[in-house]
Order: C-alpha cells, then structure tokens, then sequence
C-alpha cells in the first residue's frame, strides 16, 4: 500500500520543556541521533519518562524540538504542523472519534483527501479486512472491544498510506493475550505493506518480538541502538543490560591482557574475551551474566560459592536463587529434569562459560 | 517559531511598515493642518470685514470672537492718525504677547503685510506666561480691516488660534496610526511565529474581544471616576461615600443578607426534600423550583404587586388593608428569595446529593439518632456547600437590579441608585463608581469563597451517588416538609397564574371585568420591543455559542502566554454587576474611535460578553473530558485545526455547544441591568417595555407582555432542544 517507504533520520534533537513554576527546564530528549533504514520497525524502548514519547511526538509534530532537525525521507520536517507531515500515528489511547462509526472512523483521513466516495468505499472494505473488521464496519467505536478498536486505530492510521507508521504504546491497554496477538498481527501488517516503522514502548519482550532494531533510552539520553540479539547480547552499560533481561552483576578488578581482560573475582582469575566500550585496561569493572548462561555446581568447582536460597519451578525451567558474597544471583537452569537438582539451603558453586560472559564499565 | 531569519525578516518588514505608516500619517496629517489653516484663515479674514465702525460696538464684537472662532484669542488693533497700530480691546494675555513681540522681524513683516490689506500667519508658534492661567501658545494670524473705500486699512484684527479642533483630529489620526502599526505587528508576526496560524489569530481574536469590550470599558469606567471637568479629581468618590450614597450600600448589604438566608434554609429544605427523602414527585418538585431561574425579571415583581401592592387582589380585594405597603425591604426579600432560591436548591441539592449515604448509615449503626446523625454528619459535610449557595444568592442578590427598580419605593439599593445617578442626574462617574462599591461586597464574597469554603470542602466530586439512601427524617418531619414545600410550590404557581390572570382583567385592583383588550394595546405598543428583542438575542446567540466553544477550545488545549489573563477578562462580567457593565459600554463606546452607543451591534456585543463565561464554563468542563488523543488523531490525518475543530470537537461538545446557546438566548431575552443603559430609539427592548407599562400602572399590558416572553423562552428552550437532539455520546473518551 505504500508508495514507498522513505527512511528516519533525527540529528542532534533536544526537546527541553520550559518549566513554569520557577524550576528548572526539564530536557526530555538530549541529542538524538539516528536513522530508520526504510521498510525498517524500530523501538523505542525505555522506562517511563526516559524520553521516547517525546521523541515520537517530535517526529509526529505534536511537539517541536527545542534544537535539532528530523528528516522524513530527504524532507526536514521539524518546524511543520502535524497534519503537514506524511506520517500516521496509532495513539496509546487510540483517539477513535466516539461520534462516527468504524467506517466513517476508518474514512475519516480519505475524506479529508477529498478522495471520491466509491474509491474511499473499497479501500475502507480492504483495509478492514486486514486488520480483520470487515464485519464491524457499522459499530461505533464504544461497542468495540479494546483489542478491536485498536485494530480500527490502526486500520485509520494505514488507510492514508502514511511513509511512517507511528505506533505510541499502542498494546499497553489490552491484557497479556490480545498484546501477544496483536503484536504478530502489527508485525504481519508492517511486513506485508513494508512500511517505515517507529514503535515506542516499555515492555522489552514486546520490543525483542517486533523489532528489527530497538534503540533503548534513558533520562533522554540513547543508550545503545541495535538488533534485538546485539542489545540483549551485548549490552552496553548495565543499565541496558539489566533493562532488557534478567541479569547478574558482578564486581571485578581488571587488567588488559592480549585478546581480553583477566578479572580477579573474589580472589579468583578469569579470563574475558568481551566487554564492552569504556571498560578500563586496569581497574574495577562488572561482569555481566545472563542468567541462562550461568552453570550451578558442585561446591569448589566454580567461580563463585554460596548457597541456595530457593528454587522456583517454571516447568520448563527452574529459578535457582543463590546467596553469594556479592549478594543474591538468579541462576536459570533450563530443562530441569535433566539435571542433578540443589536442593534449597544446599552449598553450591557458580560456574560461568567464557564466551557468554562480558565486562561492561 | 523564532530563528534568527524570520527575526531579522520580521524586523526588516516592521521598520518598513513603520516608514510607510509614518509617512502616510505624516502627509495626512500636513494635508490636513494645511487645509484647516486655509479655512481658519478664510474665517478669520471673513470675520474681520465684519468690525464695525463704531468705537463703542467694537467691545461687543471682540465678545463674539468665542462664537465664530471657538477656542481663539482676540485682539483688536486700530490704526492711529499716523498709520500706526494701536492695542484696542481684546484679550488679555494676547494683548501682552504682542506687546512682547512687537519688534520681532516677524511681526514688523506681519504688521507690513496688513497694512497693505493682506493677511498675514506667523511660521511658527508664539507663547507668553499668563499669571494666574495656563500660557498661551499657537500661532498668531493678522487679518487686515479695511476701511470705507476698501484701499486703506484702519485696523487689524490679531487671532491666536489654539486649534482644539485641529488637534483632536490630529490626534484621531494618530490613534488611527498607531492601531494601523499595532495591527500590523500582530497579524504579521502570529503569520511569521506562530505554527498553527489560525490558533494564533483565535488566540488574538479573542483578546481583541474581551480587551476591546471588556477590559476597555471597565478601564473607562474605573478611569471616569476619578476623572471631572478635565482634571483629576476624588470629588466623585466623595460624593458616592457620602452618609447618602453609604445608605443605599448598607440598603444592598442588609437585602442580600436576608435574601441569602431565607433562600439558602429554603433551597436546603428543598433539596433534601427532593435528595434525601422517599416523597414522591421529585422530578415536579425539581421542575417547578427552578423554573424562576429562567423565567423574566419584572415577571414575579409584578404578581407580587398584583396580590400584595396598594390596589393588590390579597391586601385590598381580601383583606380590605390600607395602610399596607408591599414596597420596601421586606416585599424585595420576599421576591429575590422566590427568584433566587433555585441558586441555592440547585447548588445544595448536587451536594447533597454526592454525600455519600454509608456515612449516615456508619453514624446510626453505632447508634446515633437520627437527630444526631443529621447533626453531627450530614450538616458539616454539607456545610461548604450551604456556605457558597449562601455566597452566590448574596451576591446575586446584590447584583439584582429588576427587583429594586419596580419595588423598592423609598427602600434605597445601590444597583438602582447607580441607575439614577446615570438617568436622572445625568451622572456617568457618579453612577459607575456607585456600581463599582457594588463590587465590594461582591468582591469580598468571591475571595471569602475562595480562600475558605475551597479549604474546607469535605465532599469530593470522585464518588457516585450511592445507589440506596437511608431516610433521616422521621415521617413527622417528613410531612411536615413535604407541607411546607408544596405551600412553596403553590405560591410560585400562584404567582404565574396571577401574571396570566393580569392580561384578562381590565384594571387590576379596580375593576375585575373580563377583557381582551389588553393583548391588543400591549402587542401594538410593545411589537418593536418583542421583535427587537428576539433578533437581537437571535443574532448574539450563535456568536455567543461558537466563540465559547473556540475560547474553550484555546484555555482547555493550547499553552500561550497571557493564557490566565485571557481566561480572567472571559470570566470578568459574570463577576461585575450588570449596571456596571451597562454604565462602562455607555462610557467606553460614545466616543471615538469606536462609536456604539443606539446601534444593535453594543446590545448584541453586551449579551455575548455576558454570557461568554458560562459558554466557556460549559465548553471547558466538556472538553476537558474528552481525550486529547481524539483531536490529535484528526491533526494526525491531516486535519488542520478548522477542521479538526468542525468534524471532531464541536460534534463531541455539542450538548455543551446547544445549552450554551439555549442559555445565551434566554438570558438575552431575559436581560434587564446592562441592557437598561443601551437600548435607544432604534433599539428596544422587551424587559424594558415591561418596566415602562408596569411604571405607568399599565399593569394588564405589563403582564401580556410578560406571558409572552415566557412564551418565547420556553418555545425557544423547546425548539433548541427538538432542532438539536443531544445524543449524549460525550462520556465515551476511550481507554485510560
């Protein structure tokens, strides 16, 4: 449906809101820089208030940016209004208009193009039906369910075969199995039709599953932008680290060596082939685990001792909590009925496998 | 929004602007003096060959110098047997600067020129210091008079012209060219700055209404009270604080006192008559006690002197009483507090009805009676809600203004003192000022309400009304109110009927016979008044309704400087009396530049400015439920704010939009205060018609009139809510 989908691009964008009562401003994004590849779905994915609403709503035109430029396709787009820019968004809320119906909702755009009534009665019936609403045309949006009426949302937002897709939060008011549902059926749309896409949310499974890249933020500032393997992988700081995963930290002193680090943890040696920018050639760093990664043994056989606190059965995976020296370590040991099980209270011995480990500053 | 380019353009355009506004005013304005001085030369000249030849006649002549040539100095000069000039009579202090300047070149040239018949105007202007006056300063013009054979001269007439004229025309041409500058300025840096251009040309718009209609005359007003016979002055203030005046105040104060008790205790026992208790009909109850809230001013006054005046059916048909009189204190009481308690009844009856009834049942289940309960738990958490339905009749009842006109007698308020001052005495200051003392207790009221019954508010909106009451009152308490109430109630219904019952009666209190003549006489004389009136407020209503709805618009969405400051001169004339409002149009709008006094625009301009704050009220409280994601949804497809504005919001406050407007044509039709000070000979209207007939003792005209805007204001009520059925689909904001 789309003509063809252009690329993203903001250069150095800051948005910093005035504060009125007498503090200070608050920069809600400081220098972003980045580029959507077209065809591409990125998230924006962070914490409440990290700045990627504002972000979106910058590349929207709800808000401006204080300093900064955005690029739709070749087009700098930062000073025009919202109806001026050739995007769409799907509002978290939705804001279906309660006083038309799902067609008229869905035509909404195509009458504001002065499109002729027969081509708007097609391409309403077309749209509807791939968003599966065909038969709800004559509804008005307050009978609908909430994952219906964010298909309709989505539905108008397509129909005006936008060069971007906008998609603000959009799952966050359905429960945990319509989100799941509609998250392959967003991924489905944006493949079938190749659409530019920029997706915000907080939920970093939702992010990892739809993503083609994910840039992640916080206070503003991006912390790494990359595939959803690459960021989950190699994580950047510990921030990202802990934000799209289960994760264990631990403390270390470190010395560059040829082809890694050596880290002295708690008294043992253990040679790091990864890590990441900024970790020093000679001081304290952390060593990152994933908690998949992470081996339980017999007691002398790691690197780290401690005992079993609890143990948390999943079926296909149990949660072993250990106490250690630097505090409690989730070790996950996935297929357990194929494992020697330690029992809780149970002296254990924590094993890392070289490869999967990382130094992050 | 700002950068450097558009600045440095900005700038460019403005200095450019600015050369060709100066420029344009500048050779207007030489153009002009040229011209005056041309027609003040030809007059002065004309008057000269007008000097009589008789010495004696010649005082006589200089006196009617001030009657040809206003605002000119006079001087005569003759001439002496050796061709000299002599100083004749004439004014003083000019008399004492051409004494002064005599040997200038110029005035040896000027004197040079007359003599030989042709008139001459200094260059420039001349000032001498007079004792005991302002100098004089302008400049001066020779004008030769000739004698019997129209060859020689034998005198001169020397004109020193203060142009009062000329100046004040300079200045209008001045005003004109700064407004044209200002006008510019905005309009172009809203196209250059602002984003969504047509939000800044609303956001401007609606400054230039209320700054214009609102703040304007308000400054003017306040401006004229200190202001008399040129100069700067506390005379009027004096005046006004006078044993005299300080009077009708406590007059107002001791009204609103009594109105705002008896209408508070009878508001609450209706309100809990209809919220808290079993008894049947309460939608009749609601129904008939609100109905005095939309019905005509004058309305209820003039049953009330049909049953209780001097010729009144109750106190000489029945009663036979003579000494009786309904005038004063206690028959205003009784009026305001049967129009004005609805205010209360409805205000407490949504307190009471959002006290949550568990409480009351939490207080009787560990025991407390009724009595106690009532007492102890029901009464403080209505308190803040008593206090300010206490509050608005107070100063609702200050602010009546139809009331007291008819019915007050020799019982003295402030809102008709103010009227006088301005009808009788002609007094424009004395009686804005009058209106402005009004606002006192008004104003304390408002700041009482704010700081302290907003402190004290124990009941949060948040909670549903529960679904179950439990009934406090005993059954003898419950009949006992129910008595009284429908006593109430056939007391309001008596006076309607009386209102109709006055059109048949061919003089009331005399003579009882049946007649129909007054619809006759009333409808032929009062025609204008009724079609007058119904265009006016059908032409403010839909002005009224939209412009609301775009104020609401702006407050509730858009961030703006001047943001709170927009919203305060909005909500300005709901707070100020309507006298005051009236006296400040009248003030505000005789005189340049803008000149609306006896046109239909003031009265049109006075009804939207008065009902905006309930429009922006209404829109505002609509809009603030609707989810802002809807709107930005419409922009987001390409909508621009007209149309976002025309498919999307006025759609979804509709109800809002119609009750506005519905409000808007009622309280037009309805309008009696402000209006009173604008109608005029092309203008009339209604209310006014009303007052007039009733003060002539007309009274079966009066109440025709009367039925009839009842009439109208209900049809209009009726029509607006059958053109325009609310669907009610406003509660439907998605998802939060």
């Amino acid at each position: 449906m789309p003509k063809t989908s252009v690329s993203v691009t903001l250069v150095g964008v800051t948005k910093r809101f005035k504060n009125t009562k007498g503090r200070d401003d608050v920069i809600a994004v400081s220098g972003s820089d980045f580029t959507v590849a077209p065809g591409e779905l990125v998230t924006l994915l962070g914490p409440s208030g990290c700045g990627k609403t504002t972000t979106l709503r910058m590349i929207a035109g709800f808000e401006l940016p204080t300093t900064g430029k955005i690029l739709i396709g070749t087009e700098d787009v930062s000073q025009l209004p919202p109806n001026a820019r050739d995007k769409a968004t799907v509002f978290q809320s939705y804001g279906l208009f309660p006083h038309m119906n799902v067609f008229d909702n869905v035509a909404y755009g195509l009458r504001l193009r002065k499109v002729p009534a027969a081509e708007i009665q097609t391409k309403v019936e077309a749209t509807l039906k791939l968003v599966g609403l065909q038969d709800l045309a004559d509804r008005s949006p307050g009978r609908l369910s909430g994952g219906q009426q964010q298909r309709v949302a989505l539905a108008r937002s397509l129909i005006v075969e936008p060069a971007v897709l906008l998609l603000d939060e959009p799952l966050s008011n359905l429960d945990a199995l319509l989100r799941e549902q509609m998250r392959v059926e967003i991924r489905r749309i944006q493949k079938t039709l190749g659409i530019t896409a920029i997706y915000v949310t907080h939920d970093r499974v939702e992010a990892m599953s739809l993503s083609d890249r994910i840039i992640v933020m916080k206070d503003g500032v991006i912390q790494q932008i990359g595939t959803p393997s690459d960021i989950y992988e190699n994580p950047a700081t510990t921030f990202v680290a802990g934000f799209v995963g289960k994760v264990a930290f631990f403390p270390v002193t470190v010395t560059a060596v040829a082809g890694g680090w050596d880290c002295q943890l708690g008294g043992k040696n253990l040679r790091v082939t990864q890590g990441a920018a900024g970790v020093p050639a000679a001081g304290s760093a952390v060593l990152m685990s994933r908690p998949e990664s992470l081996r339980l043994l017999s007691p002398g056989q790691g690197s780290v001792e401690g005992t079993v606190r609890m143990n948390v059965y999943l079926g296909h995976s149990v949660e072993t909590f250990v106490d250690t020296p630097f505090g409690e370590v989730m070790v996950q040991v996935d297929d357990p009925a194929s494992k020697a099980a330690f029992a809780e209270g149970s002296a254990v011995s924590i094993g890392f496998e070289p490869e999967r480990v990382r130094l992050l500053p | 929004m700002f950068t450097k380019k558009k600045l440095l353009r900005f700038a460019l355009v403005a200095a450019l602007f600015l050369a060709v506004d100066a420029g344009i005013f500048s050779s207007l304005s030489g153009e002009f003096s040229k011209l005056m001085e041309a027609s003040q030369t030809k007059e002065i000249r004309l008057f000269a060959q007008t000097a009589p030849v008789k010495a004696e006649l010649l005082g006589d002549w200089m006196a009617s110098v001030q009657t040809v040539l206003p605002g000119c100095e006079a001087l005569y000069l003759s001439v002496d047997d050796a061709g000299k000039f002599v100083v004749g009579p004439g004014s003083g202090g000019l008399k004492a600067l051409y004494q002064q300047n005599l040997s200038l070149p110029e005035f040896v040239k000027a004197l040079d020129s007359v003599y030989y018949l042709e008139p001459y105007t200094t260059t420039g202007p001349y000032s001498v210091e007079v004792s005991g006056a302002a100098p004089l300063s302008g400049r001066v013009s020779f004008a030769p008079i000739a004698d019997d054979t129209g060859a020689g001269v034998r005198g001169a007439l020397v004109i020193l012209s203060a142009s009062t004229v000329a100046a004040d025309f300079q200045g209008l041409l001045w005003g004109l060219a700064l407004i044209a500058l200002l006008l510019f300025l905005v309009i172009y840096s809203v196209v250059s700055f602002a984003r969504d251009r047509v939000m800044g040309f609303a956001i401007v718009g609606l400054f230039a209404v209320v700054g214009v209609f609102v703040a304007y005359p308000m400054f003017e007003s306040v401006r004229l009270t200190f202001w008399k016979g040129g100069q700067w002055t506390l005379e009027t203030w004096a005046t006004v604080l006078s044993p005299r005046y300080l009077v009708a105040l406590w007059g107002s104060v001791q009204l609103g006192l009594w109105t705002a008790t008896i209408s508070t205790l009878l508001g609450f026992a209706f309100a809990f008559l209809v919220e808290r208790t079993s008894v049947g009909g309460k939608k009749f109850i609601s129904n008939l006690a609100t109905l005095p809230v939309i019905s005509p001013p004058f309305s209820l006054t003039l049953s009330i002197i049909l049953l209780f005046g001097n010729n009144g059916l109750i106190t000489k048909g029945l009663l036979g009483l003579h000494g009786f009189s309904i005038y004063g204190l206690n028959g205003l009481v009784i009026v305001q507090t049967i129009s004005m308690f609805p205010i209360a009844f409805m205000t407490l009856s949504s307190v009471l009805k959002a006290i949550d009834s568990t409480v009351e049942d939490a207080a009787l289940d560990l025991r407390a009676t009724r009595w106690y309960t009532f007492r102890t738990i029901t009464l403080p958490l209505a308190m803040p809600g008593i206090l300010s339905a206490w509050l608005l009749v107070f100063t609702n009842s200050l602010a009546d203004f139809a009331n007291p006109l008819l019915l007050s007698g020799s019982y003295r308020v402030l809102s008709t003192e103010a009227y006088m001052a301005v009808t009788g005495q002609n007094d424009l200051g004395g009686g804005a000022a009058l209106s402005i003392l009004l606002l006192l207790p008004t104003l304390t009221a408002f700041m009482a309400q704010r700081y302290w019954v907003s402190r004290r508010s124990f009941v949060t909106v948040t909670g549903k009304p529960s679904m179950r009451l439990t009934e406090l009152a005993s059954p003898a308490v419950r009949v006992a109110l129910t008595i009284f109430v429908g006593l109430c109630i056939v007391l309001i219904i008596a006076l309607y009927a009386t209102i109709v019952a006055g059109c048949f009666v061919r003089n009331w209190g005399i003579d009882y016979t049946f007649t129909l003549d007054n619809f006759g006489e009333a409808l032929t004389r009062g025609w204008r008044a009724i079609t007058d009136t119904v265009t006016l407020a059908a032409l403010a209503t839909p002005i009224a309704g939209v412009l609301a709805m775009i104020a609401s618009l702006v407050v509730v969405r858009k961030v703006f400087v001047g943001k709170r400051l927009l919203e305060a001169l909005i909500m300005t004339p709901f707070a100020i009396p309507g006298t005051l409002l009236g006296i400040s149009y009248i003030l505000a709008f005789n005189k340049p530049p803008l000149i609306l006094v006896g046109t239909a625009a003031i009265i049109v301009i006075n009804y939207i400015v008065r009902e905006l704050p309930v429009g922006l009220e209404n829109g505002s409280a609509s809009l603030r439920q609707i989810d802002p994601a809807i709107e930005e949804a419409a922009q987001d497809l390409g909508a621009d704010t007209p149309t976002v504005f025309r498919t999307i919001v006025l759609p979804l406050i509709r109800p809002a939009f119609i009750s506005t407007m519905s409000y808007t044509f009622v309280r037009s039709m309805t309008a009696v205060s402000a209006i009173i000070f604008l109608i005029s000979a092309n203008w009339y209207h209604l209310t006014v018609q009303i007052y007039n007939f009733s003060e002539l003792l007309r009274f079966g005209w009066a109440s025709v009139l009367a039925t009839a805007l009842i009439v109208i204001v209900f049809v209009a009520f009726g029509l607006m809510r059958l053109l325009v059925p609310d669907e009610g689909h406003t509660d439907k904001s998605f998802a939060r």
